[in-house]
């Protein structure tokens, strides 16, 4: 089929409808000790130790940065085991018993209306810092980073979109608690000292236009707007949403703040909220767990460090258990399968996804072009595909597989059902070559 | 149950290689439904042995790649072809299916030594699917379309003993017509040099647009009859089996051509109706069968959107200069195979970008204006457009 992967079948529908249950805290919690981007990590309490909600219980560290880790319960800390984290690596986890107190930690007061509106811009990179705010929406890029810019900011975009299939999660937040959202957006007006702001939501989501147009209406000073935006996947992609948002193409290679833009996931909008008001980590998060392989799908706030297992049992167990399943942690294009589910809910996952195994028969390619039209990134895949199969070096290099996102798109058009998107991620490693 | 590592994306469109090439035999039912309505058994011949030819060599091929390697063990013939045989799939018999079906439909029913049609159906049909894509390494890598390859190298071998009977469906009496299509028959009575059909093409019957159109014309036989190729032309592009891109800019480029081409012609011989010159054109010889069923293989196309736009515009430009100025009367496969010599060089890297730049449009410009040109300065400073 010669044609443009515009939108991606998926079974949001009955999903966004269900409310977000809470799914309480389980006995034991786990901490990752490290995660993708801080491959080193020291830990500030031994076995036995007890630990308050909100406590810092080690520190990761990156190249560039160190990051706080937290604790999400309160209890005793008890050893370490190996579970699966998101990227799909096993890794290092505490365990923390949960003595059910649900106890915060003293040091972490609440900021008064008057304190808050004396902060800066830099008082907020250093608050989120202390807090290890990270970008919720997959990306786990340190939030404090966007803060440290000098760069004017003309417009703050909350990225409400969720542009991949079966996930719910965001939809729901956005539906359930428009005060903390919109309370965020006002302390980022403050920090970068804009006025306007937009909330891009897709435009077929009409209970979220309903739901914000009144709420806005409350605020009628405050300079947010609603922004609907297309319904296309990736829409979510940064680029795409600052291009459909305000009409500025960033280039490849530049910061949206050159362009005096600002984003930000609206699950870091509220976790932003909660570091900068009430001076505490993010603990909970909301994920949807669903696909064809669950039994009853479900939305849930999850405190963070939950066995997946448990989760899992909640929704019912897996449909079909005879058939081979895929198991996601993120979005279905661009999320990881794990080979176990036993792993852990970090601050990052978004959401839990299980499918039915689908075999597809790879075929040779036809040049239908579809790869190349539906490419976000405006890359050739096909012509990718060729120079990877003849290790052409410098033909590689020239088509810049480097600007691929890995949207995932050129695989699921695809008529042969090649993983294009695996070759590309191939062609990106022969580029990065000398 | 166990859970299966794959790297994402983990969702797949609901399409399939089977489904684009059977998209293509459906859309050809309509012109083998009318074939076997005209010609009968004749058509059945033809269509059986151009299968006899190419589903064969196509299967051998496939075999002989899929053979097990070299491991210092003999293996006998049966266990070669046993794992080979594992090899050939779906998609492998669908597409030499449609390279058949349309090679079958772009050669005659009939030679004037009878035997001689079998000779030249299997030949051609074996030396198209071998030459023009096995030996690229078969679906996905050929340059050139088989079924043109396979057809040109029949025409070029046999060509004058070809003949193109009239069947009970044709009325206009002329019982037969040998040589080549339509066209060649008004080419006869030509004078060396000069554009021989331009003049004569109305004295092919009393209404000649609409007997185009019926296919009421003796010639190759899936050419003949437009509506149902214009029916399969609309199942393609809803089906998204075919470019439209390709099927405008040709079809757009060739009317636009001979628009121009006819106002010389109309200038020069008044007798001469304008817009049955430009119809008759379109309708006449494989111009719409060629852009439907040739053109569009996506295989043998560039592959990126401007290219596709440009590919069409370069063999509208090639057919309508050898139909005007060439020594074939036809032109529409000659054509399709320089397109298709092209195409690698428009796909070239640097250039091959989805992006519409100013340099493309130039490049698209710069081709319909040339073409214009040579067809223009040609046909004002010919001594005599024709009889």
């Amino acid at each position: 089929m010669i044609l443009k992967a515009i939108t991606i079948e998926d079974t949001k529908g009955l999903l966004g409808m269900l409310p977000t249950l809470h799914a309480g805290v389980p006995d034991r919690i786990f901490i990752a000790t490290d995660n993708a981007r801080c491959p080193k990590c020291d830990v500030y309490v031994k076995e036995g130790d007890e630990v308050k909600i909100g406590q810092v219980i080690g520190m990761r560290h990156a190249a560039f940065f160190d990051q706080p880790i937290h604790s999400t319960v309160s209890g005793k800390f008890v050893g370490y085991e190996k579970h699966y984290h998101r990227s799909g690596k096993l890794v290092n986890f505490m365990v923390l018993e949960n003595d059910h107190k649900d106890e915060w930690d003293p040091s972490l007061q609440p900021r008064s209306d008057e304190e808050i509106a004396k902060l800066t811009r830099k008082d907020f990179s250093e608050i989120l810092m202390q807090n290890a705010s990270v970008g919720l929406g997959g990306s786990s890029f340190p939030t404090y980073v966007k803060f440290n810019t000098d760069a004017k900011i003309d417009t703050i975009l909350i990225n409400g979109i969720e542009c991949e299939p079966y996930i719910t999660a965001d939809h729901r937040l956005m539906l359930e608690h428009p005060e903390e959202i919109i309370a965020g957006i006002m302390l980022l007006q403050q920090a970068f000292n804009c006025k306007k702001a937009k909330l891009c939501v897709k435009s077929k989501y009409k209970d979220l236009k309903e739901v914000y147009t009144d709420f806005l209406k409350r605020y009628p000073d405050s300079g947010i707007e609603l922004c609907q935006v297309g319904n296309f996947y990736p829409q979510g992609w940064e680029i795409a949403m600052i291009k459909s948002a305000t009409g500025i193409s960033v280039p490849s290679g530049h910061l949206p703040s050159e362009f005096g833009i600002a984003d930000f996931n609206v699950s870091t909008v509220v976790g932003i909220y909660q570091a900068i008001k009430f001076n505490r980590p993010v603990i909970e998060r909301y994920i949807s767990i669903t696909g064809d392989g669950i039994k009853y799908p479900s939305n849930f706030v999850v405190r963070v460090g939950t066995p997946l297992k448990e989760m899992l049992e909640r929704c019912g167990g897996y449909k079909n258990p005879d058939v081979d399943k895929v198991f996601i942690l993120g979005g279905p294009m661009m999320g990881a399968a794990l080979p176990s589910d036993d792993c852990i809910i970090t601050k990052t996952v978004t959401s839990v996804i299980v499918l039915n195994e689908e075999k597809h028969e790879e075929n040779p390619c036809i040049r239908c072009g579809s790869c190349m039209m539906s490419c976000p990134a405006k890359l050739q895949p096909k012509l990718i595909m060729d120079a990877v199969k003849a290790m052409d070096k410098a033909k590689i290099k020239e088509l810049q597989p480097l600007r691929c996102i890995e949207c995932g798109l050129c695989s699921y058009v695809c008529t042969s059902h090649i993983r294009v998107t695996d070759i590309v991620r191939r062609a990106k490693v022969i580029a990065k070559l000398p | 149950m166990q859970f299966i590592k794959e790297s994402s994306p983990h969702l797949h469109r609901k399409d399939s290689i089977n489904r684009m090439l059977g998209d293509v035999l459906i859309a050809l039912s309509p012109v083998i439904i009318f074939t076997f309505i005209s010609y009968g058994v004749l058509a059945l011949r033809n269509y059986l042995m151009a299968i006899v030819a190419i589903v064969p060599a196509e299967i051998i091929y496939v075999l002989i790649r899929n053979k097990i390697p070299y491991d210092g063990t003999k293996h006998s013939l049966k266990e070669h072809i046993k794992t080979g045989w594992k090899k050939y799939q779906l998609s492998n018999l669908l597409s030499s299916l449609v390279t058949a079906a349309i090679f079958a439909m772009v050669m005659p029913v009939a030679t004037e030594p009878g035997w001689l049609i079998y000779i030249a159906l299997f030949f051609g049909g074996l030396f198209g699917i071998v030459i023009g894509k096995l030996v690229f390494g078969g679906t996905g890598s050929n340059i050139f379309n088989p079924a043109v390859v396979g057809m040109l190298f029949a025409k070029l071998c046999f060509g004058s003993r070809y003949i193109y009977p009239s069947t009970w469906y044709m009325e206009t009496g002329n019982a037969v017509l040998a040589g080549g299509t339509p066209l060649t028959a008004l080419a006869e009575n030509s004078h060396a040099g000069v554009n021989s059909f331009i003049g004569q093409f109305s004295n092919l019957s009393a209404s000649p647009i609409l007997d185009l159109l019926l296919g009421r014309v003796p010639g190759v036989m899936g050419e003949a009859f437009k509506i149902a190729i214009l029916i399969g032309l609309v199942y393609l592009i809803v089906r998204r089996a075919a470019d439209w891109r390709v099927v405008v800019s040709y079809l757009g480029f060739f009317t636009v051509v001979m628009a121009i081409a006819g106002i010389f012609v109309v200038v020069k011989i008044p007798s001469v109706n304008y817009f049955e010159f430009v119809a008759f054109q379109l309708l006449s010889g494989g111009v719409l069968f060629g852009a439907v069923y040739m053109l569009t293989d996506p295989v043998t196309m560039p592959i990126n959107e401007p290219g596709r736009y440009l590919y069409g515009v370069i063999a509208a430009s090639i057919t309508c200069i050898i139909r005007l100025f060439g020594a074939f009367p036809e032109g529409v496969a000659f054509s399709i195979l320089l397109a298709n010599m092209l195409s690698p060089l428009i796909d070239y890297p640097r250039w091959g970008n989805q992006a519409f730049t100013k340099k493309k449009a130039l490049v698209i410009f710069g081709v319909m204006a040339a073409t214009l040109l040579i067809v223009c300065l040609t046909l004002v400073f010919a001594p005599e457009v024709a009889a």
